[in-house]
Formats: structure tokens, C-alpha cells, sequence
């Protein structure tokens, strides 16, 4: 052909075509290899400075040679003296533990139970003054819950709920208000088209029947996510129990027992059993999340999307 | 066997001054085949949720066999429904939602043996045996239908309540399974409600049709009934595709019989109409004439008593063509105009279509076969036409401006002369 001759020939198309994916491909592959890079050196970055704490807390509550504050990361002595005192009857940590978990069980299924039926009944039910009772709720959750601790304190105080009773204290306080905690749910039980209610409810289910058969198999994420939100929250609080069991070292939980261990004066004495306690008390938390985690994804997320 | 009575029932919605749906009075006999028809918005769909418990009752009665339900719970109702959208349950298989109202049932509880033996006897007769297992997400349209009527059928209800099953099936699943409810209807002897705005599922399957509009009946009476004799212009235009002619016309007595002037034209009425007519004593008058597209004949030369018409749309459907026409202007002042105000207002929805000067548009039916192909070649737009209808074929409704356009012979039903004085 003659055109193979002439260097300056205009390409055929199909030429062109081979070209460009050549130039094209190569420019991709090499930008992708780029930013990937960049992206992993950048994760692997936070995730060191995020795991570094729990790594030192693991190693801290595995140091034998001293129990008080030290300057290395890696243990002198290893061994499990740490957990051993933590167990023993001369630290309280065993109540402060009963405590947590006692709180905790009972918080996480009294405030799931108010929240999923108030979320029912707000999406399903219409009464007077519904909306105008869901603003009210939705505006005072905006307030910081600890804006009413004076309030009650002396309340609970009244109630002989406090102190060495802190425990049904801060069982009450955390179930009493959490129906306006409704408001995910509720949005995710509006995604569930209401005919499946009406269905239900001429095959012969009664409400309760509706709501137990048909609603909560079908919005499980939310629930767990709502059994998840409300075991972790009395787990790590601090502020509510701290003062409504102030003093009195029975109505403790972890974490304000294990607070006690950081002031200036325990710190010398009770620094590694600190770290060794933050060790057994995010156990359950994470074995909890590790079990669920596939529906807490769902939850946090499913609400959106119409299913 | 059961019977459903409905009693001056009304609708008011809450926060709504307008009823949704007026004093209803039906009396449903046992094993009757009942549909409730109109455009969207007429109340039908209300009435049917109010026979199942899922609207109040704002006044009036509702009885099932005999008993005031007004203030039971559905499920104490005795009634089986299939929602327009299924309402399957997403996370139970096949075979448990179609055993779930067995499993709910008390007093006496059902044993697993006869929920399998009754659930699988449903998927028999219609078919879903092999989807047992399946969820519904992983059914077709057709088959998840199927499953909702399962699930009503397992039970024996005494009233099957239907709420536009069909408008989620495509145009040729609808068919199907349009014939294949008439075969279920003869299996399972019961009393059906079933709700639709499609005059074709309404005619094809109910014994009586229920022909409904903004919350009124309009009128009651067979599928025969209401395409023959339709009670008033609404049911005219309603039963029938494509819908039927109508335009204004003039009414004039001869001294034997009758014939009706309409564009120019002096179309005779004789016969048994003229019969008919003079019977119930009917003068000179303005009226609507209505002719259904398939009963319209034509010509291709000029003939007195043929309306002159040009073809502005041919649509060829196969088995038959429908011609859209359009007719000669009709003379100024010739029949009452509207005021501007009224042109306006909805009370005067049905002369807004009648009145207005100038041309209208007819549409003709013709039987492709009756056709020669030259004429088959010819009738494109710009074609003359004349048209005409044989006196017995003539619809003749009372004209009284803002009004319900009653049927001159057969008069309204007795619900729509309610609505009238209204």
C-alpha cells in the first residue's frame, strides 16, 4: 500500500482506535497504582495511630515488674498478675463489673422496648397531636441529657436511688426518656409499606400479632442496632453514674470505679490493674459488635433506602 | 354464604368537609360476583376498605351475613382481601404466607397437618406448587398475585374482597389471570368484591357492576345492563372502548315517528325506538345523542341522513380499524352556549365536551375484514366520509345544563336519581 510510505498519512480509524487504548490504558494503570498507594499509605497511617492506645493498654496491663506508671511500652516482666488482683477480693472491681453489666442488660432492654414501640406507634398510628408531640420529643432530645443532673439527682435522691442504689437509679434514668430516641426507628418502619400491616391484620393478627410476626422480622437491622446502641451507652457512661453514685464505691460502675485508680494519689499503686481493667471491660462490647456487625451496617445505613 | 348489605354508608375523611363517598345503598346477594368501577378517586376503592374494617364508617351500616360489623376488627369480619401491591410478607416463603392466617387462627388452633394439607391444595389450583419454598422477591408480578390469592383462598372466608388485583400484571399477564379468577370464581363459591377502573376486568367478570363517580353511584345492573342501557351519559362514555359518541342533537316528533337533526343533518328514528319513545310521551327536544363507535355506519357518497365527515386519524389495531373524524362546525347559537363563568366551573365538566363551537371528533369502528383493500388504502386523512346509525342502536340523554345527563327511556338508576338531588 501506499500509504505505508508516507509517515505523515492520516491514521485509518481502526489505528486510531488502537492508539488511544494503548495511551489510555497505560495512563489509567499507572495513575490508579499512584493513588492507591497514596490511599494506603495514608489508612495505614491512622490506623496505627488509632490501634497504638489499645496496643500499649494491652502490653501496660501485661507488665508485672511494677504496678505503678512506667516509661516503656513493652513489659519488663510479662504475666497476668495484672488480672489476677483485678479479680480478687481486695479490688472491687467484681461489683463495679456486676454493676455495669447489671445496668447495662436492663437499660438495653427496657429503652429497645420503648423506643421500637414508640416508633411504632408514631408510624403507624394517627392521634391527635401526633405531630406536634413528636416535634416536642424530637427538640428536647437536642438538649444535652445532662442538662437535667441537678434536677435529677434530687429526685432520685428522693427516691433513695442514689449511692449505694445507684444501680436501678441509672436503670430508670436511661429507660425513662429514651421513647424519644424514636425517631431512626421510626423512620425505618415507614419504609415498610402499611398494606403489609392491613394484610396482617385481615389474615387475623391483632396489632400486637402485626407488630411481633411482621414488622420486627423485617426491620431486625434497626433493632439491633437499637439493642447495640443501648447496651454500649450505660457500658462506657461516666457523668450520670459518677454523681448519682458518688461516694459510695458499692454504686460504682467500671468506669467510674476504675476512674478512682487514676487520681494522683492511686496511680503509683493501681496504674497497670487501670490498664488491665480497660482490658475486661471492652471485651463484651466487642464481642457484642463483632457478632452484629453485619446489621449495624444495615441499620445505620438501610433507613435510607426504601426496601 | 353470606350476604353483605350496605346502608346509606358514608365517607367523610378527617379534616374534609366533602364526603368521599355519599350515601351508598347496595344489597349483595350470596355468591354474587360484585364490581365496584369509576375513575380514580370515585370512592370505590373506600367503600371496599370500609366493607374489610380498614377506614371508618362515617354513617351508615355495613352488614355481613346479616350482622352489623361496623365496629369489629377485620379479622373478626370474616374476610379474605388481595391488595393491588400484594402485600406479601418480604421475609416468610411462599408456603408461610399463604399459611400465616391458618397459623393465627384460635379456638380452635389449626393442626400443622391441616395447614399443609390446605395450603398445598391452594397452590394446586393455581399453580405454585413448585414455588413453595421461594420468598416472594423471587417471584414474577404473576406468580406473587397468585400467592396473594392463595393466601386469601386458604381460609374460609365468608366475603373475598379484591382491590385492583390486576393493574400491577402487564397488559397480557392481566388477560391471563383475568380468566383464570372467573375459573377460580366457580371453584370457590363465595361472595367477591372486587374493586378496578378498568371497565373491561368489570364487564368480563362481574355478575353486577357497580359504576361509580365521585363518591356517588352512578348505576347498578349487569355487564348487559349497563353497555345496552346505560342509566345516564356518565355510564355511556364510561362502558366501552373506544368510549362512545356523543355530541348535541335536536329531537323532533313527526307525526308517526321521530328524527334527530344534529350537524345539518336529519337522521330518522323509527321503529321499535320511535315505539318506545312515544310511549313514554317525549316531545320536541335538545338532547345528547350518543352512538357507540362499532354501531356507526358508513358511506362513501353523499346521502341524506349522512353526516359529512373528514377522516383526521386512521389507526389500524389489526382484527379492526378505528377512523377518528371530525364533523362539519356546528352552527352558531344553535344549542345553548355557556357563560364564561361557567365554562370555568366544574359543575359543567360534561357541556365544556359537548358544547364549544366548532368541530367535533367522532371515532369509528369498523371490522378490518368488512373492508376492501382499496378502501383500506383510501381511508387516510383528508378522506370524506358520511355517517350515520340505525335507530336502534340511538342512546338518547336528557340535556338540562349543569345536570346529570340522564337516559331519556331507561332513566337513571335509582342511586344516581339520589345523587341528582343532591
Amino acid at each position: 500500500m501506499a500509504n505505508n510510505e508516507n509517515p505523515n498519512r492520516d491514521l485509518t480509524p481502526m489505528e486510531n482506535l488502537e492508539r488511544g487504548k494503548e495511551k489510555r490504558g497505560m495512563g489509567i494503570k499507572t495513575r490508579r497504582r499512584i493513588s492507591n498507594t497514596i490511599a494506603y499509605v495514608v489508612l495505614i497511617l491512622i490506623s496505627i495511630i488509632w490501634i497504638a492506645p489499645f496496643v500499649f493498654l494491652i502490653f501496660q496491663s501485661l507488665e508485672v515488674s511494677s504496678t505503678g506508671w512506667s516509661a516503656h511500652v513493652i513489659p519488663k516482666a510479662w504475666g497476668f498478675d495484672n488480672y489476677i488482683y483485678l479479680f480478687s477480693a481486695e479490688a472491687n472491681f467484681n461489683r463495679w463489673y456486676f454493676n455495669t453489666f447489671v445496668i447495662a442488660l436492663f437499660s438495653c432492654i427496657g429503652q429497645t422496648l420503648m423506643q421500637i414501640m414508640m416508633a411504632y406507634v408514631l408510624s403507624r398510628f394517627r392521634f391527635k397531636l401526633r405531630k406536634p408531640l413528636m416535634n416536642f420529643m424530637l427538640i428536647l432530645g437536642m438538649f444535652p441529657g445532662f442538662l437535667t443532673m441537678i434536677i435529677l439527682y434530687n429526685v432520685l435522691k428522693d427516691l433513695g436511688l442514689t449511692q449505694a442504689n445507684a444501680v436501678p437509679g441509672l436503670i430508670l434514668v436511661s429507660i425513662a426518656s429514651s421513647g424519644m430516641g424514636y425517631y431512626v426507628i421510626k423512620g425505618f418502619f415507614d419504609t415498610v409499606s402499611k398494606s403489609l400491616d392491613e394484610a396482617a391484620l385481615i389474615d387475623g393478627a391483632t396489632r400486637g400479632q402485626v407488630f411481633v410476626k411482621v414488622i420486627l422480622p423485617l426491620t431486625k437491622p434497626i433493632v439491633i442496632y437499637t439493642i447495640l446502641t443501648a447496651f454500649m451507652a450505660p457500658w462506657g457512661d461516666f457523668i450520670f453514674a459518677s454523681y448519682i453514685a458518688f461516694g459510695s464505691s458499692q454504686g460504682y460502675n467500671v468506669a467510674v470505679g476504675l476512674y478512682q485508680w487514676l487520681t494522683v494519689e492511686q496511680l503509683p499503686y493501681h496504674y497497670t490493674h487501670f490498664c488491665s481493667g480497660g482490658v475486661v471491660v471492652s471485651v463484651p462490647v466487642i464481642t457484642l459488635f463483632l457478632m452484629l456487625q453485619r446489621y449495624y451496617v444495615e441499620g445505620v445505613t438501610g433507613g435510607a433506602v426504601k426496601g | 354464604m353470606a350476604t353483605v348489605v350496605l346502608k346509606n354508608v358514608k365517607k367523610i375523611y378527617p379534616g374534609s368537609t366533602e364526603p368521599a363517598v355519599h350515601d351508598f345503598n347496595l344489597s349483595i346477594a350470596d355468591k354474587e360476583f360484585i364490581v365496584f368501577v369509576g375513575p380514580s378517586g370515585c370512592g370505590k376503592s373506600t367503600t371496599l376498605r370500609m366493607v374489610a374494617g380498614l377506614e371508618d364508617i362515617s354513617e351508615g351500616t355495613v352488614e355481613i351475613d346479616g350482622e352489623v360489623v361496623n365496629d369489629l376488627q377485620p379479622k373478626d369480619r370474616g374476610i379474605s382481601m388481595v391488595f393491588q401491591n400484594y402485600a406479601l410478607y418480604p421475609h416468610l416463603t411462599v408456603y408461610e404466607n399463604m399459611a400465616f392466617p391458618l397459623r393465627l387462627l384460635r379456638n380452635p388452633k389449626m393442626s400443622n397437618d391441616e395447614i399443609y394439607e390446605r395450603v398445598t391444595n391452594a397452590a394446586k389450583i393455581l399453580g405454585i406448587t413448585q414455588y413453595l419454598t421461594r420468598k416472594p422477591k423471587n417471584l414474577s408480578g404473576g406468580q406473587r398475585q397468585r400467592v396473594a390469592i392463595g393466601r386469601a383462598m386458604v381460609r374460609d372466608s365468608k366475603v373475598f374482597l379484591m382491590d385492583e388485583p390486576l393493574s400491577n400484571l402487564d397488559a397480557k399477564l392481566r388477560n391471563q389471570m383475568r380468566a383464570e379468577i372467573i375459573l377460580l370464581r366457580q371453584r370457590i363459591q363465595t361472595t367477591f368484591i372486587y374493586v378496578t377502573h378498568d371497565q373491561t376486568e368489570a364487564m368480563t367478570l362481574g355478575d353486577r357492576i357497580v359504576i361509580m363517580k365521585d363518591g356517588f353511584i352512578m348505576q347498578v345492573g349487569s355487564p348487559t345492563e349497563v353497555f345496552d342501557r346505560p342509566g345516564n351519559l356518565f355510564v355511556a362514555e364510561f362502558i366501552g372502548a373506544p368510549k362512545m359518541n356523543t355530541f348535541m342533537a335536536k329531537l323532533v316528533k313527526d307525526e308517526k315517528d321521530y328524527h334527530v337533526e344534529c350537524f345539518g343533518e336529519k337522521i330518522p328514528v323509527t321503529g321499535e325506538k320511535a315505539r318506545e319513545l312515544s310511549e313514554k310521551g317525549i316531545g320536541t327536544q335538545t338532547i345528547v345523542l350518543g352512538i357507540r363507535p362499532e354501531h356507526m355506519v358508513f358511506s362513501e357518497e353523499p346521502k341524506p341522513g349522512y353526516i359529512p365527515v373528514e377522516v383526521v386519524v386512521n389507526e389500524m389495531m389489526g382484527s379492526e380499524v378505528h377512523l377518528h373524524v371530525t364533523t362539519p362546525e356546528v352552527p352558531e347559537g344553535a344549542y345553548d352556549t355557556l357563560t364564561e363563568a361557567e365554562a370555568r366551573s366544574r359543575d359543567f365538566a360534561d357541556e365544556q365536551l359537548l358544547l364549544p363551537g366548532g368541530k367535533k371528533e367522532l371515532i369509528i369502528r369498523i371490522q378490518t375484514i368488512n373492508l376492501t383493500d382499496k378502501q383500506r388504502a383510501e381511508f387516510v386523512p383528508g378522506k370524506k366520509l358520511y355517517l350515520s346509525a340505525e335507530s336502534r342502536v340511538m342512546h338518547f340523554f336528557n340535556y338540562q345544563k349543569g345536570k346529570l345527563k340522564t337516559n331519556l327511556l331507561y332513566g337513571p338508576g335509582a342511586e344516581a336519581e339520589a345523587s341528582l338531588a343532591n
